[in-house]
């Protein structure tokens, strides 16, 4: 049985390396991949781009132009442009929000009346649009109480855990190594049999005294071995290259790495019995890996999902995984914190590997 | 001697249509089977069945001695096949199709060596060893072919049409290897459409629609219906046996 697997094993490896473009798929892709969605995919709002229209013009309106735009979040893009054509900048994406200070700006703040300023924000990308109100409102109340010194009865001090500078980049790249062994593992393993079906060396192997379990192991373990390669090259590049701090442990996260793979080699393996042609292991195993993508918290809180939806999310592995991987690099969580969702990936990971090789024998016989 | 093969009224229906209808034969150890009979008439079902690669509806067999339905795991130690599709990795080497066959039947490192040696010495292959498979012309991927489904030394050897495509050159020389195989004792199990060579078999037997029609030595049976060649008398009994359905 043994040599039977180690055979096996060394003969899936053989063919992976020989071929040129799997080799590219398996090694140059996820450095790309993480480059372009690291970068891509940035949540952060900084440097928004802003017309000013100062209708005041005086010292204490430009002070107030100055304290909005000290920080790095906006820059003023155009100062005055004509007011019939403010809409037309937002069309043309020359800003994304609008600062308006009325002519009685001064007088009334020295008077102690109520002073309007309007901000116009395009509202279009939602996420970054409630930011950057945020961010409008909180740089008013700092200027309000530098400028009229009001005590104020409660104030509240933030201090964010685990990444204070909210870099949406350490926050996506764990989740993008996750994503990344995901689409991996289950494509090759779905390809691996019906390849094998396809090209008549099944039916060979079947009058040869394997047996199913060998099969399935001397075939799963070179794709697991890959799956920590892709892992490992796509972590080192995150580290190294964006600098991401890795706070916890690096064997837990191999270790509960091996239980992941374990779950998405079973889905492979399992859409290789339903499967005659690679073409269609190949879109099923798509579907698998959008649907995967899309409910384990990768771009959207799962909790902001419908509650149906959210249910639909358990049934999911990457679900599991992508808070062991964020939980691991970002918090150092360790295997404590993380029992719900071993024990949830061991469960499916068994249920997919047993119904496999049922249908498995099933199709032989 | 002992029976390599026995078959009693073995039968497989796929739904409602018969395959393999009630077929009955024996081959004896040592023998060089063949198997004929027209596209169709149900042979692969019926190999498929003895390689324990399918199960049959009803019916017996034996191969090897061991039963079909019950005995699967020593029928696979004991046989070799070789299917109409050379079944070989493209993408490996002749050695390593050769070496990773030979694993899988468990042969011992050092054993398996030696055979590769001694096979390749027999079947001409010692150039092509580091070719990668799939580029070999399809005469020598036959030949490897049957290197690989010999390996492990089966004591029954199915070949499902294994000259398909092949020049007259090459498949004389094949059937000139296939002998040697007999008569070092391993039986022979081969489906072919030339009827060329279906005369170097000790005998044959024509299948049609499912069932056995004919079964015996070539030239006793070229005698019994006298027609010139086997080419000839298959002609006859199937468009014969077509006629006669036809009129029912």
């Amino acid at each position: 049985m043994i040599q039977t697997i180690l055979a096996l094993m060394k003969k899936e490896l053989y063919q992976v390396i020989r071929d040129r473009n799997m080799l590219r798929l398996i090694f140059v892709m996820p450095i790309i991949q993480l480059l372009v969605l690291g970068y891509a995919i940035n949540t952060d709002v900084k440097k928004i781009d802003t017309a000013v229209y100062d209708f005041d013009r005086s010292s204490l309106s430009r002070e107030y132009i100055k304290a909005k735009t000290a920080g790095d979040y906006f820059i003023v893009s155009s100062e005055n442009p004509p007011v019939l054509d403010a809409e037309r900048g937002f069309k043309e994406n020359l800003y994304t929000a609008a600062l308006i200070i009325p002519n009685d700006f001064s007088e009334n703040f020295i008077e102690k009346k109520p002073v309007n300023v309007g901000l116009l924000i395009d509202g279009s990308n939602a996420n970054s649009a409630s930011i950057t109100s945020g961010y409008a409102e909180m740089i008013a109340m700092q200027f309000n109480r530098r400028q009229l010194d009001i005590p104020e009865p409660i104030v509240m001090r933030q201090q964010m855990l685990y990444n204070p500078e909210s870099e949406s980049i350490y926050f996506m790249v764990p989740g993008i190594v996750a994503v990344l062994i995901t689409m991996i593992t289950a494509m090759l393993s779905s390809m691996a049999i019906v390849r094998e079906r396809e090209i008549g060396t099944l039916e060979q192997l079947m009058v040869t005294p394997i047996t199913v379990p060998a099969l399935i192991i001397g075939k799963t373990i070179p794709f697991a071995i890959l799956g920590f390669l892709e892992m490992s090259i796509a972590l080192l590049f995150g580290v190294l290259w964006f600098g991401i701090p890795f706070v916890g442990s690096w064997s837990l996260l191999y270790g509960l790495t091996f239980i992941f793979l374990f779950t998405t080699l079973g889905v492979g393996l399992f859409i290789s019995t339903v499967t005659k042609t690679q073409q269609q292991a190949m879109f099923y195993a798509w579907f698998f890996s959008i649907f995967a993508i899309l409910t384990s918290g990768f771009f959207s809180p799962i909790a902001n999902m419908p509650e149906a939806v959210q249910y639909i999310t358990y049934l999911n592995p990457l679900r599991y995984y992508m808070i062991i991987v964020r939980g691991i690099m970002m918090k150092g969580a360790s295997i404590d914190a993380l029992y719900p969702e071993i024990i949830a990936m061991i469960i499916f990971g068994v249920l997919i590997f047993t119904s496999s090789w049922l249908r498995y024998s099933k199709r032989v016989s | 001697m002992p029976d390599a093969v026995t078959i009693e009224k073995l039968t497989k229906k796929f739904g409602d249509f018969t395959a393999v209808d009630q077929i009955s034969l024996t081959v004896g150890e040592g023998e060089v089977f063949g198997f004929l009979g027209a596209n169709g008439a149900g042979k692969t079902t019926a190999i498929r069945m003895l390689c324990g690669l399918l199960l049959p509806t009803s019916g017996n067999g034996t191969v090897g001695g061991f039963d079909i339905y019950r005995d699967n795991e020593n029928i696979k130690k004991s046989i070799g096949y070789m299917s109409q599709k050379f079944s070989l990795y493209g993408d490996l080497t002749a050695y390593e199709n050769l070496w990773f066959y030979g694993s899988v039947y468990q042969l011992k490192k050092k054993v398996l060596k030696d055979r590769i040696d001694e096979l390749s010495e027999e079947l001409g292959l010692h150039e092509f060893l580091n070719r990668l498979a799939g580029n070999l012309p399809l005469g020598w991927r036959q030949r490897l072919a049957l290197a690989t489904s010999v390996l492990h030394r089966p004591k029954i050897l199915f070949l499902d049409e294994p000259t398909g495509g092949v020049d007259p050159v090459f498949r004389r020389r094949f059937w000139g290897m296939l002998y040697d195989l007999a008569d070092k004792g391993t039986t022979l199990f081969v489906t072919t459409h030339y009827m060329d060579e279906a005369e170097y078999c000790h005998r044959i037997s024509i299948m049609h629609h499912g069932r056995i029609i004919e079964l015996g030595n070539p030239s006793d049976l070229i005698q019994k219906y006298q027609q010139p060649n086997l080419e000839e008398l298959f002609v006859q009994l199937i468009s014969k046996k077509s006629e006669e359905s036809a009129d029912v």
